[in-house]
């Protein structure tokens, strides 16, 4: 039992077999593919459908009404496939045809595969070794780690596989290597001069009488000159910064090193990823929010590969479907990556603050010199990231993060002088902010009347930044003194004055607390004493 | 160089000089000249035949109308146009030089 259809050839109406339906469809396909889409194709292929309806009509005159496998590959056989076509006209083809030549497009060869066919028909395109570009392949997949492999998946998915005759004519065209782009434009470069010497010579334009029509044909062969190359360097350039951005995009992602800095095209971002996300957001949503911006960032540059090696190798594809679940993955990965974005926010909601308070011992020292302390994590390997005051560095093989405190100046209610340590930081709730605020870690030393100052706070291990801040506040009773050293300009943050001394040059000064505010102190004999003061500091 | 392509192209060279010559006369439809084109074994293919009609038709050598036939449907059918004439004489010319030519060196040559 066979499944039969019913089919209309040229105004007569048969039934088909399915396999013989199948072939004939195949058949009428390809031979459309060989004549052409415009009028005269189309004309050629009508006159053959009806060929091939006569055929069947003179056979179907006998008991037999059902077309079968069989006459349909005597169909063929008598009509001839484009490859005959070929060999009747012999090899120099073009002597007879008079429409565009058949260029050469890329497809994937279906005879000369390992995997998808992709290098057997990307060496028919080029006139190479399949194998060459194997190993290229090959040896790309591990230089690149992996980012080849995306590459040749998109060109997997994209190019067609050359299944037809006509196909795979045109997977072998004799025009369009590398070389003949070149050729080709070569040759518009001369129809361009040509239809410009025509224009010139010709009687409008010598009697002075502008011909419209003939300028017209000047400038569109220039135009489309000018167009088609544009489209090749468009293309190539979609397809470098495609690839160099699935590259620099999987180095950052996957092993956290960046590999493209120093390439030429660098589009490789200067933060690592799985690093950078680790100290603001809780661990789970790391591997989440990377995969997210993985499809974000991924998808675009896969579009960009598809669509640069389109216009280069001009290949027909058809994959609406894919594309269209390309956009959806897309979308999908750019909300979620707004509703985590937005859960994170929730971390930040409330504030806490923990603050400590000292009284400095020293009740007859009259000026306090604040300096800062040595900075221990100047030679630790610092992470590629640096913002908002904030840096990490690795310290005996554990990552810290750090940021810079702030310090003021106020007057003292008291007689006595007042270090008070306020930190702060957000949380979820409010005694989660609290928390996160007395896990910072900052100290100071008081020697004699110098005040040491670290450079840095710290945030205990697995710390998470919650905007944590630190502000040292002095207090200073009235009639007593601070002298600022040079290097507090690192982490004094406006102290308010009676000059209104902006604070880089308050420090390596001396500043009296008086009634009515702090004042600078004029030079005398205990300056030379002072300044020396730094300098030992950074001997330590 | 392949046999087989010197024989296509010498062939090729000749059937639209055929083509002009089979429908010298009285028109024909597109089985009618391939029949005739066959069994001089002019063509191998018939696909071959309609590309060949369709450009001869836009070069106005020759022109079609329909007609309706007794089994099936309405039928194209070719004659040649007053260019399409004028063409297949001087074709004729030039084949019969072309085949004058070829014996003369045959002649010479023995």
């Amino acid at each position: 039992m066979k499944k039969t259809f019913t089919i209309n050839i040229s105004g007569t109406v048969f039934h088909i077999e399915e396999d013989a339906y199948e072939v004939l469809q195949k058949y009428l396909v390809n031979l459309k593919n060989h004549f052409g889409a415009d009028e005269e194709g189309k004309e050629i292929l009508s006159d053959i459908e009806a060929r091939i309806a006569e055929i069947f009509s003179e056979k179907s005159d006998d008991e037999k009404k059902v077309v079968t496998l069989d006459w349909v590959n005597q169909v063929i056989e008598t009509m001839g496939t484009p490859e005959d076509f070929a060999e009747e006209e012999g090899e120099e083809e073009e002597v007879y045809v008079t429409s565009p030549k058949r260029k050469r497009r890329l497809y994937r060869d279906p005879e000369r595969r390992v995997l998808g066919g992709v290098c057997g028909g990307l060496g028919a395109y080029f006139n190479m070794d399949p194998v060459i570009l194997r190993i290229i392949f090959v040896v790309l997949f591990f230089v690149t780690t992996g980012a080849a492999l995306l590459a040749y998946i998109v060109l997997w998915i994209a190019v067609p596989k050359a299944r037809t005759t006509a196909q795979r004519l045109e997977m072998r065209g004799e025009e369009a290597t590398v070389k003949n782009i070149e050729k080709s434009i070569r040759e518009e470069v001369n129809e361009v001069k040509e239809s410009y010497r025509k224009f010139k010579n010709s009687d409008t334009y010598t009697k002075g009488k502008k011909s419209v029509e003939g300028a017209g044909d000047v400038t569109y062969n220039i135009f489309k000159l000018i167009l088609k190359v544009a489209v090749i360097i468009i293309g190539i350039i979609l397809i470098l910064s495609g690839f160099f951005g699935l590259l620099g995009m999987i180095s950052s992602l996957a092993i956290g090193q960046s590999f493209v800095q120093g390439w030429p095209l660098v589009w490789g971002p200067e933060i690592h990823f799985p690093d950078f996300f680790n100290y603001f957001v809780e661990p789970g949503t790391v591997t989440f929010g990377m995969i997210a911006v993985g499809l974000l960032a991924g998808i675009p540059l896969l579009a960009m590969l598809y669509i640069g090696s389109k216009l280069v190798f001009r290949y027909k594809s058809n994959n609406t479907a894919i594309g269209l679940s390309m956009v959806g993955v897309w979308l999908i990965a750019l909300v979620s990556l707004v509703v985590v974005s937005a859960s994170q926010l929730g971390n930040f909601k409330d504030q806490g603050s923990a603050v400590i308070s000292n009284t400095l011992p020293c009740d007859s020292c009259q000026t306090y010199t604040l300096d800062m302390a040595e900075d221990k994590y100047e030679n630790y390997a610092e992470l590629d990231w640096d913002l908002n005051n904030l840096k990490a560095v690795v310290v005996n093989g554990e990552e810290v993060i750090l940021g810079k405190p702030k310090l003021d100046v106020e007057k003292s209610g008291g007689e006595t002088f007042v270090v008070s340590v306020k930190k702060s930081s957000r949380g979820r709730t409010r005694g989660e902010a609290r928390e996160y605020a007395s896990d910072i870690i900052y100290n100071y030393q008081v020697n004699d009347s110098t005040l040491l100052f670290d450079p840095w706070f710290l945030l205990e291990e697995d710390g998470k930044w919650r905007d944590q801040e630190v502000q040292i506040t002095i207090k200073v009773p009235e009639g007593k003194a601070i002298h600022l050293s040079e290097e507090m300009i690192e982490i004094i943050y406006d102290i308010e004055n009676v000059s209104n001394t902006w604070d880089g040059d308050m420090v390596g000064k001396t500043w009296e607390m008086k009634p009515e505010g702090l004042t600078m102190k004029e030079l005398s004999e205990s300056t030379e004493d002072r300044k020396e003061l730094p300098e030992n500091t950074e001997e330590l | 160089m392949k046999l087989e392509n010197t024989k296509a192209q010498m062939r090729k060279g000749v059937l639209e000089y055929c083509i002009l010559l089979v429908l010298d006369g009285k028109p024909l439809y597109a089985s009618d000249i391939i029949k005739a084109l066959k069994e001089a074994k002019m063509i191998v293919v018939e696909g071959t035949l309609y590309p060949l009609l369709t450009r001869l038709k836009n070069a106005g050598l020759l022109a079609y109308r329909w007609e309706e036939s007794t089994q099936g449907p309405p039928r194209k059918y070719y004659e040649l146009t007053d260019t399409g004439r004028k063409f297949l004489t001087e074709l004729e010319g030039s084949w019969s030089e072309l085949v004058k030519a070829v014996e003369k060196i045959k002649t010479n040559k023995a």
